[in-house]
C-alpha cells in the first residue's frame, strides 16, 4: 500500500511538472528572446540561452527610443502607487462608514453599488471620455488615476473585515467624545491592515496591466504607460527581441512582487475573486 | 439626542463621500447617459448640437444591417464557451493533484499562477510570435508530428481565433486555480476515506464526492470566467485581430475611438451588457440542477 502510494506520488509529480513547465515556457522563451540578437530569435537551431547576452536590447527599449521605458515606467508607476493608495483610503472609508457608522440610506447606496458590479466597464467608458473632456484630465495620468480610486470588489472586502471588528473596541472611545474620524483613523483602521495589503495587491496589479483605458485615455506618447509601450514596438518594429525586451520589462515587476508578496497575491484571490 | 444622530448621519456620510462622488459620476451618471445615447446617432466630432435622437434605429442597424457585429457576436460568444470551461477544467484538475500528494507543490502552483498576474499584453505579445508560420508552434508540429502542411495561423479568418483562444486559456487557468485549492482544502477528508473503504476507486470518489462537494465553486467560477471571456479586447487587439476576428468589445472600440460613432457604439456596448445579464442569469436558474449547497 505505502509503495503504491509512493508511485502515485511520483507519477503525479512528475506529469504535473512537465505542465508547470510547459506553463512557464512562453515567458521563459520571452526572457530569453529578449537578450538575443533579432536572427537568433528566428534561428534554426534553438538554444535558451545565447552564446552572447545582449544587454543592448534593453539599452534600446529603455533609452534610446521615443518611448524610452524609464519614463513609462515612471507613468506606470505613478499611476499604480497613487490610484492604489487612493484606492485603499476611499475604500477604508466607505467600509467603515457602511460597516460601523448607523445612518439611514446607506444600505440603500451598498445595494446601488453592488448592482452596478454587473455592468461592464466598457459601458461606461463613452461618457467617462466625455466627462475627463470636460473635465480637462483626458490625455493626462488622472484619467487613470481618479477611476483607480474607486473600486466596489475593494470598498466590500473592507466593509466585510470591518463588520467582523466587535463595536467594543470603539465604544470606550465613544465614551470619551471621540469623534467617527479619530476611532477610524487610530484605532480600526490599523486593525485592518491585512485586508488593505490584500486591496492594495490586487489593485495595483489591475493597475500595471491596465490597457484598454489606457488606450482610450492617453493618446500622446509623454503619457504611455508600459502596456502601451509594448504595443508601441509591436507597431513600429518586426525586430522580435526588442518587442521581448519590453514585454519582459513590463511583467517582471509583476513577477518580483509576486515572490516577495505570495500569501497577499492567494488571498486577494480567493477573498475577492474578482478582476474587472 | 437628536443632536448625536444628526452627527452620525453627517459623519456617515462625510466618510462615504469621497467614493460616493467618484460613483455617482463614473458608474451611475455614466451608466444612464450611455444607455440614453443608445437611441441617438452622434458623431463626438460634431459636437453637443450634432446628437440626434432616433429610437431604436442603431439596434434595428445592429442585428439586421451590421454583418461585422453579428460576426463579433459569434465571435465572443466562441470565445467565451471554449475560454472558460477549458481553464475551468483544467485549473480543477491542476488543483485536484496539487491538493493530493506530489513534490514540487509550490514550485507548480507559481508556474501556473504567474500568467495570470502577467499582463496580458506581454502574454499576447509573446503568443503572437509562437503561432506566426516560422514559429514554434509550426516547428514543434513539423519536427515532433511530423505535420508536412503546417497552417498559417495568423493570416486565415477561422484559425486566428486559436491563439487568441489559447492566450486567454493561458491566462486564466491561475485565478481558476487559486479558487479550487481553497476549495479543495474544505473538502473533508474522512467522506473519501469511507468510500475507499466502501471500495470507491478514487475516479468514483472524485466523481461521486469532490466534484459534488465543490459545485458551488464551480458555479462561481463560471459566472466569473464567463463574464470576463465575454470581455475579452487585449489579447485580440495586440495580435492585430480586430479586423478578422473582431469580438464585440472590439467593435465597441473601434466604432467609439476610430470613428466617433458614439450612439452607434453606445449601443453595441448595450448589446454587451444585456448577454452578460442573460448569461449569468441562465446559469442562477440552471444551477439548482447540479449545484449543491
Amino acid at each position: 500500500m505505502k509503495k503504491q502510494n509512493r508511485s502515485s506520488r511520483v507519477i503525479n509529480t512528475i506529469w504535473i511538472t512537465v505542465c508547470g513547465i510547459i506553463f512557464l515556457m512562453p515567458l521563459l522563451w520571452m526572457f530569453s528572446s529578449s537578450v538575443k540578437t533579432g536572427p537568433e530569435v528566428f534561428a534554426a537551431d534553438f538554444h535558451w540561452i545565447p552564446k552572447e547576452i545582449q544587454q543592448d536590447n534593453y539599452r534600446r527599449v529603455w533609452f534610446t527610443s521615443n518611448v524610452p521605458f524609464w519614463h513609462l515606467y515612471i507613468n506606470s508607476l505613478l499611476v499604480s502607487v497613487i490610484g492604489t493608495l487612493g484606492q485603499v483610503l476611499v475604500s477604508s472609508m466607505a467600509g467603515y462608514s457602511l460597516a460601523k457608522i448607523n445612518f439611514k440610506g446607506k444600505n440603500a447606496v451598498f445595494i446601488t453599488m453592488m448592482v452596478t458590479m454587473m455592468i461592464p466597464v466598457q459601458a461606461t467608458i463613452i461618457p467617462r471620455f466625455i466627462l475627463f473632456k470636460a473635465m480637462n484630465i483626458y490625455d493626462t495620468l488622472w484619467s487613470l488615476i481618479l477611476p483607480g480610486f474607486f473600486s466596489i470588489t475593494s470598498i466590500f472586502l473592507l466593509r466585510q473585515f470591518y463588520m467582523g471588528l466587535p463595536n467594543e473596541l470603539m465604544e470606550a472611545a465613544r465614551v470619551d467624545g471621540a469623534t467617527h474620524f479619530v476611532i477610524w483613523k487610530d484605532i480600526m483602521m490599523p486593525l485592518t491592515k491585512p485586508a488593505m495589503v490584500t486591496v492594495m495587491v490586487l489593485a495595483f496589479v489591475n493597475s500595471w496591466n491596465e490597457y484598454l483605458n489606457a488606450l482610450i485615455f492617453l493618446p500622446s506618447n509623454k503619457n504611455y504607460t508600459v502596456s502601451l509601450g509594448i504595443q508601441y514596438w509591436m507597431q513600429m518594429t518586426d525586430e522580435y527581441n526588442l518587442m521581448m525586451a519590453a514585454a519582459a520589462s513590463a511583467v517582471i515587476p509583476i513577477i518580483v512582487l509576486f515572490l516577495f508578496c505570495q500569501k497577499y497575491f492567494v488571498e486577494s484571490i480567493v477573498t475577492t475573486g474578482v478582476k474587472g | 439626542m437628536k443632536n448625536a444622530k444628526n452627527k452620525e448621519t453627517l459623519a456617515g456620510w462625510l466618510f462615504l463621500m469621497p467614493a460616493l462622488i467618484i460613483f455617482l459620476a463614473l458608474v451611475v451618471f455614466a451608466v444612464v447617459s450611455s444607455f440614453l445615447l443608445t437611441f441617438t446617432k452622434w458623431n463626438f466630432l460634431s459636437g453637443l448640437s450634432g446628437i440626434k435622437w432616433i429610437g431604436f434605429e442603431n439596434f434595428v442597424k445592429l442585428f439586421t444591417r451590421d454583418r461585422k457585429f453579428i460576426t463579433a457576436v459569434r465571435n465572443t460568444l466562441i470565445y467565451a464557451v471554449t475560454t472558460a470551461p477549458v481553464s475551468i477544467v483544467l485549473a480543477l484538475l491542476f488543483a485536484y493533484v496539487l491538493n493530493g500528494k506530489a513534490y514540487f507543490k509550490k514550485f507548480n502552483r507559481m508556474c501556473f499562477f504567474i500568467p495570470y498576474i502577467s499582463s496580458m499584453v506581454a502574454l499576447a505579445a509573446v503568443f503572437r510570435f509562437l503561432f506566426r508560420s516560422d514559429g514554434p508552434v509550426n516547428a514543434i508540429l513539423m519536427n515532433v508530428f511530423h505535420v508536412a502542411e503546417v497552417p498559417k495561423w495568423l493570416n486565415s479568418t477561422a484559425l486566428c481565433k486559436i491563439p487568441i483562444i489559447c492566450v486567454m486559456i493561458y491566462a486564466g487557468i491561475g485565478f481558476s486555480l487559486i479558487v479550487y485549492m481553497a476549495a479543495l482544502q474544505n473538502v473533508p477528508r474522512e467522506l473519501s476515506e469511507a468510500a475507499a473503504i466502501d471500495g470507491a476507486n478514487s475516479v468514483t470518489q472524485f466523481f461521486k464526492i469532490t466534484l459534488p462537494i465543490i459545485s458551488p465553486t464551480t458555479f462561481y467560477l463560471c459566472v466569473v470566467r464567463l463574464i470576463a471571456a465575454f470581455k475579452a479586447f487585449t489579447a485580440i487587439n495586440i495580435m492585430g485581430m480586430s479586423d478578422t476576428a473582431p469580438s464585440l468589445v472590439t467593435e465597441i472600440y473601434r466604432n467609439a475611438f476610430n470613428s466617433y460613432n458614439f450612439g452607434y457604439a453606445s449601443a453595441e456596448s448595450w448589446v454587451l451588457v444585456a448577454l452578460i445579464l442573460v448569461i449569468t442569469l441562465v446559469q442562477f436558474r440552471g444551477q439548482k440542477k447540479w449545484v449543491h449547497y
